[in-house]
Formats: C-alpha cells, structure tokens, sequence
C-alpha cells in the first residue's frame, strides 16, 4: 500500500467491546499498527469526531474494522459512513459477522424487550412508563435518540462488506495475522472469511474422539470431565463439530465446551441447524419418550446453538402477532 | 451452465394414469418449460416403442436430459436408465415423476390429481438440468460363499454352489447338521424318512472338497460389500471338522464350551439359513403344557415316533390322542401368521398313530384346515377316511385341557367349542400334541444386524420383494433361504436354498460386480474428523481413518440414504445425484 500511512478506522456497533479489547490485546504490535497507520476513528481509545469522518472524502480511509451488530439507526448511519469512507471493510468478530449474542434479541420482538428492559423488571421502579422515543421534546426542544429496530442484523445486511474476521472475540494472533496480511496488500477473494480455518473445530481440538452416542446431556458443572476425551461424548453440549476452527479450540483444552462463536464451515448456511442435525444424530436411543428424556437435558437448545448466528440463520428472528 | 434440452415423457399406464390425470394437460404444461424441448404422451412407455420412442427423440431431437412421468422409479427407473444408456446418454441425465403411485393411484379427483402431477413434472424438469453424469463402476466378485446354518435350507444351498465347483464355508452353531429336520421323523405329504433326506446331504457336505463345515462356530463379524466380504469365525479349538457330525437326536444345541479361536474367511456373497426355533407352547397356559405330563409338542412327539415308542408318561398307550393345531399361531395375542407346515404334520400323525397304535382314537381340533402345497389336500383327503375325529375351534377360543377325574376311562378332558355345531363339546384324551408353530429365533436380531438385513415385525428376516426378488435382501450380496424368512416347508425351502445359490452363480459368472454410481463421498478437505457420523450408517459404510484423522465412506457400501448427510455438521457429505442443488431445485419446481 504505498509508503503513505494506513489510514483506518476502527468502530464498535452492538457489541460488548470485547472486540476492541481483542485488538488491544495484540499488545506491542498494535504499536507497529499504530507506526504504520493513522488511526482516524477507534472511539475507545481515540478521540475523534463523526463530523470528522463524515468530512473524509469517499474511499479516504484504507480500511475498517467494524464489531457490533447493527441494533439500531446509529450504527446503521455509521455503517454506511464508514463503507463509503472506506476501501476495504472487514466485519470484526461475531456480532459484526453473524449478529452475535446481541443477535439472540431477535428471539424477542422490539415491544416485548422494552417491556421486560423499561417496564416490568425487578430493577426497575415500580409503575415507570418511560421508554426510549426516537423524538422527545423536553422544554420545547427537540431531542433525538437512534432508532431501536425491530431486529438486530449483521453487517453486512446493510452494508457491503469485503471480508468477515470471526471470533467473540477473535484470536489476537488471527487479528495481528489478518492485519499483517492487508498490510502486506496481498488480499485474498472478497468475502472470504479470514483469521479462521476451513474445518471444523474438532480438528483443531486435541481432545480424543470416539464414536459418539449420547445417552445423556450435562452441564459442564455437572461432571468432572475427563481431560483427555471428546466433551461431546461426555454429554457436555460442545459446539465444536458445526464451528469453524480458527481460535486454538481454547474453550475445550480448558475444559469449556466450544460455544460456536467462530461460525460456521465455508459452504454451511445455518450453524445451529447443523448442531441440531448433528447432536440429535448421534443420541443413543430408538425409543420416543426416553429420547424425550434425554433432550430434556438440553434447556433452551436454540440460545445454545444460535448464541451468536441467529440473525444469519435461515429461521433470523422470531415474529409474533 | 448451458440450458439443457429436455425430453418430457408422460405415461398413460393404459388407463391407470390416464383415467385420472390428464395426460395432455400434463403434456402442454411440460412444453412451456425452460429448456422442454419435446414433450409427448404414450401409452405405455415401458414398452419397447415407447422406449425407442425415447431413443429416437435424444439423437435426432438432439436431446441432452430427459424426465419420465410414470410409475414409480423402483418400478422402472433401470428400464428408462438403459433406454437411454442405449442412445449413448449418461444414465444419470434421467429423471423420473411418478404420476401413477403418487397421483393417479392415490387421488380421485381428476383436477387435482393433473396439477399435482404438472407439478412434479416441474419438479422433475427442474431437478434434471442439475444432474451430472455419473460412471458406475466394476468390482472383482470374490466366488466363495459364506452360508450362515446346517438345516435343509443352508445344507441344499451350500452342495448347489460347491457342486458347481465353488468354495462354501457352512457355519453351523450347533455341533451338528439338519437343523429342525433332524428332529423330525416321517415327513408330510408323501411320509418320506426326515433322516433319509439329511443324511445324504450331511455325507456330501461333510466329505466334499469344496466344503469346509464350522460346526458348533458363530460368525462374529462381517464387513465389506457384495463380492468382497470379510467373515469372522469362532470356531471351537480352532478345527472346523469337528467331531462325528451325524444329525442329531435332540434338535439344535449350542456349540460347546471348546475355547474358540477365530478364523478369517473371504467371501463374495452370504447365504443366511439360520431357520427358526419352535413356539413355547407353556406361554398358553389353558393347555397345561409343562403342567399336565402327557401334553406335549410336536417335536416330542416326533421323537416318540422315532423312537418307536407311542406311551403316556406312565408307560401306557394311550387310548386317546387328541391334536390340537395353531399353538402360539394365527392367534392375536402371539403370532397372528399361520406356520403353514403344521396342518400337514398334524395328519400325518393322525396317519402315524393309526398305523402305531391300532384301535385309538385320533381326535384333531383345529381352527381351518390349511392344505394348499402340492399333494396336500390329497394328504387331507385320504387322513379324513382313516377316522380321525375333526373338530373345528375358534381363533382366540382356546379349547381348555384338564386332568379326568378318578372314574373316568381317559388321563384327560378337552373343552372345545365346536365351530360347526355350534357346541360345547367334551373329548376324553390320554395323550395331547400341541402343533408348535414357528417363530423367528431368539438371536436374529443379531443376525440381522451381523450381516445387515431387516426384520419384520414378527422377526423374519425381510426380503427385497416378496414376490419378484424373494431370496434378495436391500444388502446386496446377502440372500435369505428358507424359515428364517417365514415359515414353510421343506419344499419351498430347498426351492430358495436353490434359488439363493442360483443368483449367486450367476454374480459368479459375471466375474464382476457393477456397484451403482450414487452413494456419498466425504471431501477430506472438509472433514474435521468429529466422528458425528461414523455410528449413522446403516450400512455401516463409513470408516474413521485414525492415521489421517478423517471419515470415510466405502462407496461399494454406501447406499445413499443420506443419514451421514443430513448429519454431518461441517457440510462434509454430500451424496451423488441427491446434492443439495438437485433437491432444492425440485423443491423449487413444486412450489413454483
Ligand atoms: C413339528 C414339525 C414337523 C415338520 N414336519 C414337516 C414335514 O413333514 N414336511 C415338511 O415339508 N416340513 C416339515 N416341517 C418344517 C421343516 O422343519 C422346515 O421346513 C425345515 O426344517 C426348514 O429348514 P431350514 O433350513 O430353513 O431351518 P432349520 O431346520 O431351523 O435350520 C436352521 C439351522 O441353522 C442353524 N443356525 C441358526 N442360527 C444360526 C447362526 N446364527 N449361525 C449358524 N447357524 C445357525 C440352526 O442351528 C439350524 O441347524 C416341520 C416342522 C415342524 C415344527
Ligand atoms: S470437545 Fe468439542 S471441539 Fe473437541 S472434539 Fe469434542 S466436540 Fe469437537
Ligand atoms: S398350518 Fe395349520 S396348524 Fe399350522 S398355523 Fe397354519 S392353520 Fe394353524
Ligand atoms: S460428520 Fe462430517 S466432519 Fe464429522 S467426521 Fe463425518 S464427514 Fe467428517
Ligand atoms: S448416505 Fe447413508 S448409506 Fe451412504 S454412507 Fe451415508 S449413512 Fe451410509
């Protein structure tokens, strides 16, 4: 790219910031970054301005990394500024991929989140009718909030996106390797998915494999889990077969069953339909009612297996009248 | 991809299409399809003008796919595959709609049944452009044959294949041949000697060079695919002569303890012949059986026979011999089928008891009297004349047997209601047989599962169809003979022994297997080795590579069910001429 200056921007839509933590995490190199490149947008750590951004001219800004869903009509406005802004524009870890925990909203409607956030909790003041309003008027002005929608999308629902960086967050060496790799200006295929494998998680994962049938599901609390076997065999619920490998599969070595944030293989549409055809493939009986049983064992399977592809998936959100 | 030119077909059946859908309609709705380029109605396109029909169209017409509507693909779908293989298309550039089973058979009104059918001819025409040409392929036919039981069946099959010149390996669990036979003393309907018929068959077998008998020996294991199969064997002591192997005296007893050593064994086809075993008459406790002494079953009663000794526990002979049929057959509550040698055996030992015992009288109580089979209803009519008392029951009316009282000149009563009096009536017996029906054996279901076939509901084993392939099982290589498929005489098992043996020769002949070009492949590149699928298959057709740390699918095994499919997380699988684009695309085209 040139002897000028990277010139990037890094932005947080629904997210939790851990993703910006993530590239914090990369620790002296984000240093390098910071040598190579002006950082002209990163609002957690820089100051700076959407007035600034939105004075750019078009394709000034070499590239973005966008975390965070997009939940509301602020991150869709900045969505659009940045990828006017920017020639290249990556969606960062899995809420900006595939909607991400954010993403588990769309299981509830707009009204029902309002009501359990503003109107009816514990925490809140009993008889308190307040909920946020796009428009207010407060001593005859006019004030405005974002938008809350209906459902939450990913990014590149709205926008254009070049490449996706998976993870919640994604690995600090596949975020300085992503890195390093646009720097160097070799770029791989638009839209590919990079700092990520192309198998699955359980090829990455050291843990022995059997052949697997289920008797019974557990927390992982439940049991002392052997340290060497396959989770899954143990009857801990692991994502790891319809993930996408990329992370160091850091969940099970510690003994965490895998919770899918990688997403799923290339050429897989719906991550937690895929965990469902697998898991449900290999219980361990032929009998109705003790199948019934063991599925008990599995409390809300759809928050286990969407946690962070919901809004990617085919199903997308729940709609009720 | 380049729009292909379809050819679209659709079959009057004679009338049993055509008499509901509207087979022109079909015809002009097919037309205005992308890519139809000649769509047409015959009357029946399975036919020899139909198919050339077909043969024309693609080399003059310049066709490059071409839909069927007819009947169902397991009908005809290798007959349109040849057709048009025979005009030098791929095989696998045909797609059939199946107008008949799926509509014209199922539906009455003539409206809805036609656009049901213009839908799955969208379906089909849709589907087609996505087929890709597929090669079957050849694999050598290993010519040694596993047969699995010593009893008529097994003994008849594995003379016919070794006669002919061709290794068998016979495995027989029990430490001698005959099976069931070899408990049976003069056989219905022509009183030919049971011995007479197994002996020279036990002889051969056991001296013939192309025979190597496992007596008291299982099969532990058997994997791999038609042609080439590879058998376990534990045999006892490791010696597969084993001792003096004449019939035995008291029917089928395990193998003995002998410490068991097992053998590998290759082999390109299977014949079970494993049989049955009898129903335990005790589970119907109005007979008394085990109860009362002088009840007792077939079997021990052809044992008396055998013996030459016609007596009552007490030593007597009995004045009084009543023969009661169906036991544990044709009943709701134990086995609905009937056992169908039964009937039979019980006149012949009407015949036996008549000729033993002169002067007793011989009562038969029975539900109906079955005598189809060649010379049987002869065999009724002659037993009928030597004065045997017949006595019509009711199904699930079980007649109740009871020990006499002190005066009376009998060991025994029998309440029956008699069907065609309409009566209750009373018969003095000092000796009861009960007809023991048939009933698949304690272990098929591990036999099933060891060879990989099916089982009904009342565990026979299943064959590929019932009446035209009746010896083939849906695993290819794997035959069934004899009772262990249902019950029948000896008859109609050395007809399927012969039969079974007669389909593999001719594998045989053939040198060579054409294994069929749809089954699943795993792209290694995608395969994370999770292992989900490894246990799915019910042809147990996938193989985990340790080394490599990836699954594989032994494409000779696989049948393209689609089970690993479906399962497989990563997307790994796909299955030949089942891919996802071919499906979503006849999705597609009945929505449309
Ligand atoms: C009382 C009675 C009288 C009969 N009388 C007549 C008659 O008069 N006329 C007539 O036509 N029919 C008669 N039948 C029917 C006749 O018995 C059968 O038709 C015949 O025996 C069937 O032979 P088979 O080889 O199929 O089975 P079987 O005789 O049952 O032989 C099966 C053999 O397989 C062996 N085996 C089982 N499992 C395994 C295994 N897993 N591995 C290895 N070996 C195994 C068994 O030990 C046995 O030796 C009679 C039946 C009964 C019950
Ligand atoms: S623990 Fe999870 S990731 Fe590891 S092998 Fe088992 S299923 Fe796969
Ligand atoms: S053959 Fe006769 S006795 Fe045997 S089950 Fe059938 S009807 Fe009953
Ligand atoms: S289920 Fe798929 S990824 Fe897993 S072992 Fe089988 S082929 Fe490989
Ligand atoms: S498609 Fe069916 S038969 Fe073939 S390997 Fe998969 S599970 Fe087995």
């Amino acid at each position: 790219m040139g002897g000028r200056k990277l010139q990037i921007a890094l932005y947080w839509g629904a997210g939790c910031g851990g993703c910006d933590v993530a590239v914090l995490d990369t620790n002296e190199f984000i240093l390098d970054v910071a040598a190579l490149a002006d950082i002209r947008l990163w609002p957690i750590a820089v100051d700076g301005k959407y007035r600034d951004v939105e004075e750019m001219a078009d394709g000034e800004l070499d590239l973005t990394l966008f975390n965070g869903a997009v939940r509301n009509s602020e991150n869709e406005h900045i969505a659009r500024l940045l990828r006017r802004k920017s020639r290249l524009l990556v969606a960062f870890g899995s809420c900006a991929h595939m909607g991400g925990i954010p993403g588990l909203a769309n299981l509830a409607t707009k009204e029902e989140i309002y009501d359990r956030a503003y109107l009816h909790n514990p925490s809140i003041e009993p008889g308190n009718t307040t909920v946020p309003l796009a428009q207010t008027s407060v001593n005859g002005y006019s004030l405005e909030l974002p938008r809350f929608y209906q459902r939450v999308f990913k990014l590149d629902d709205v926008v254009d996106v070049d490449y996706y960086l998976p993870g919640c967050p994604p690995a600090a060496d596949q975020v300085r390797a992503v890195l390093e790799v646009i720097v160097s200006g070799v770029l791989p295929p638009k839209g590919s998915v990079v700092g990520a494998g192309d198998r699955g998680l359980c090829d990455e994962c050291t843990r022995t494999k059997a052949e697997k049938k289920i008797k019974e599901f557990r927390r992982p609390w439940q049991i002392m889990a052997d340290p060497e076997a396959c989770l899954l065999e143990q009857g801990i619920l692991c994502a790891g077969p319809a993930t996408r490998s990329g992370c160091g599969a850091r969940c099970p070595t510690s003994s965490i069953p895998c919770r899918g944030c990688y997403g799923p293989m290339p050429g897989v549409v719906d991550q937690g339909a895929k965990l469902l055809s697998a898991v449900t493939s290999v219980i361990d009986s032929k009998d109705p009612d003790e199948i019934d049983a063991i599925l008990a064992g599995l409390p809300d399977f759809t928050g286990y297996a969407y946690r962070f592809s919901l809004p990617a998936s085919l199903l997308q959100r729940s709609v009720r009248s | 991809m380049d729009q292909p030119r379809i050819g679209v077909y659709v079959c009057a059946c004679g009338t049993n299409i055509a008499k509901v859908v509207d087979c022109d309609a079909v015809v002009r709705a097919a037309e205005g399809l992308p890519g139809v380029a000649v769509a047409t109605t015959y009357k029946y396109m399975c036919s020899t003008p139909g198919q050339e029909m077909i043969v024309a169209d693609i080399e003059e017409k310049k066709l490059d796919r071409v839909v069927v509507a007819s009947c169902s693909p397991r009908m005809h779908e290798l007959t349109f595959r040849k057709a048009v293989k025979k005009a030098s298309m791929n095989q696998y550039y045909l797609q059939m709609a199946n107008i008949r089973e799926h509509c014209s058979w199922v539906h009455g009104d003539g409206v809805e049944a036609t656009q049901k059918a213009i839908g799955l001819v969208r379906a089909a025409v849709k589907r087609v452009a996505f087929h890709e040409p597929l090669e079957s392929r050849m694999v050598a036919m290993c010519p040694n044959t596993l047969v699995l039981g010593g009893g008529i069946a097994g003994l008849t099959a594995a003379l016919e294949l070794a006669d002919a010149g061709y290794q068998v390996y016979l495995v027989e669990k029990a430490d001698h041949l005959g099976g069931n036979l070899a408990r049976v003393d003069l056989t219905a309907p022509h009183l030919d000697s049971a011995r007479d018929l197994l002996r020279e068959r036990i002889h051969r077998v056991m001296g013939h060079p192309h025979v190597e008998p496992f007596l008291g020996a299982e099969v532990q294991s058997l994997e791999g695919y038609v042609g080439n199969f590879t058998a376990t064997v534990a045999v006892p002591g490791g010696n597969g002569a084993g001792p003096a192997a004449a019939e035995g005296d008291d029917g089928p007893t395990d193998g003995g303890g002998a410490t068991r050593s097992p053998r590998t064994l290759e082999v390109g086809s299977v014949i079970v012949a494993t049989g049955y075993r009898e129903f335990d008459a005790s589970r119907i406790t109005h007979f008394g059986y085990g109860k009362l002494p002088n009840v007792i079953t077939s079997f021990e009663f052809e044992r008396m026979v055998r013996e030459g000794r016609i007596e009552t526990v007490e030593g007597r002979q009995p004045q009084y011999v009543a023969i009661l049929h169906c036991v544990g057959s044709r009943s709701q509550e134990f086995h609905a089928y009937c056992s169908r040698v039964c009937c039979m055996t019980a006149l012949k030992y009407a015949h036996e008891l008549k000729s033993a015992v002169p002067g007793c009288y011989v009562s038969d109580v029975y539900i109906d009297m079955h005598a189809f089979g060649k010379g049987c209803e002869d065999f009724y009519r002659r037993s009928s004349e030597v004065k045997t008392l017949f006595l019509m029951y009711g199904k699930n009316d079980y007649p109740v047997i009871r020990k006499a009282e002190p005066g009376d000149d009998c060991g025994m009563l029998i309440e029956v209601s008699e069907q065609l009096s309409g009566e209750l009536i009373e018969i003095p017996a000092d000796l009861v047989i009960l007809m023991v029906g048939m009933e698949a054996r304690e272990d098929s279901a591990e036999v099933a599962r060891l060879v990989g076939i099916s089982q009904d509901k009342d565990g026979w084993f299943i064959e590929s169809h019932p009446k035209l392939d009746p010896v083939a099982t849906t695993t290819e290589g794997v035959f069934i003979a004899g009772t262990c498929a249902a019950p029948k005489d000896i008859p109609d098992s050395v007809a399927q022994a012969r039969a079974a043996a007669a389909r593999i020769l001719g594998k045989i002949a053939r040198g060579s297997i054409e294994v069929d070009a749809v089954f699943a492949e795993i792209d290694e590149e995608a395969c994370s080795g999770c292992r989900i699928c490894n246990e799915l298959c019910p042809y147990s057709a996938i193989e985990y590579k340790a080394d490599e740390k990836r699954s594989r699918v032994i494409s000779a095994l696989c049948k393209a069910c689609g089970a690993c499919v479906a399962a497989c997380p990563s997307g790994a699988i796909r299955a030949r001429h089942f891919t996802d684009e071919q499906i979503f695309a006849e999705i597609v085209g009945v929505l449309a």
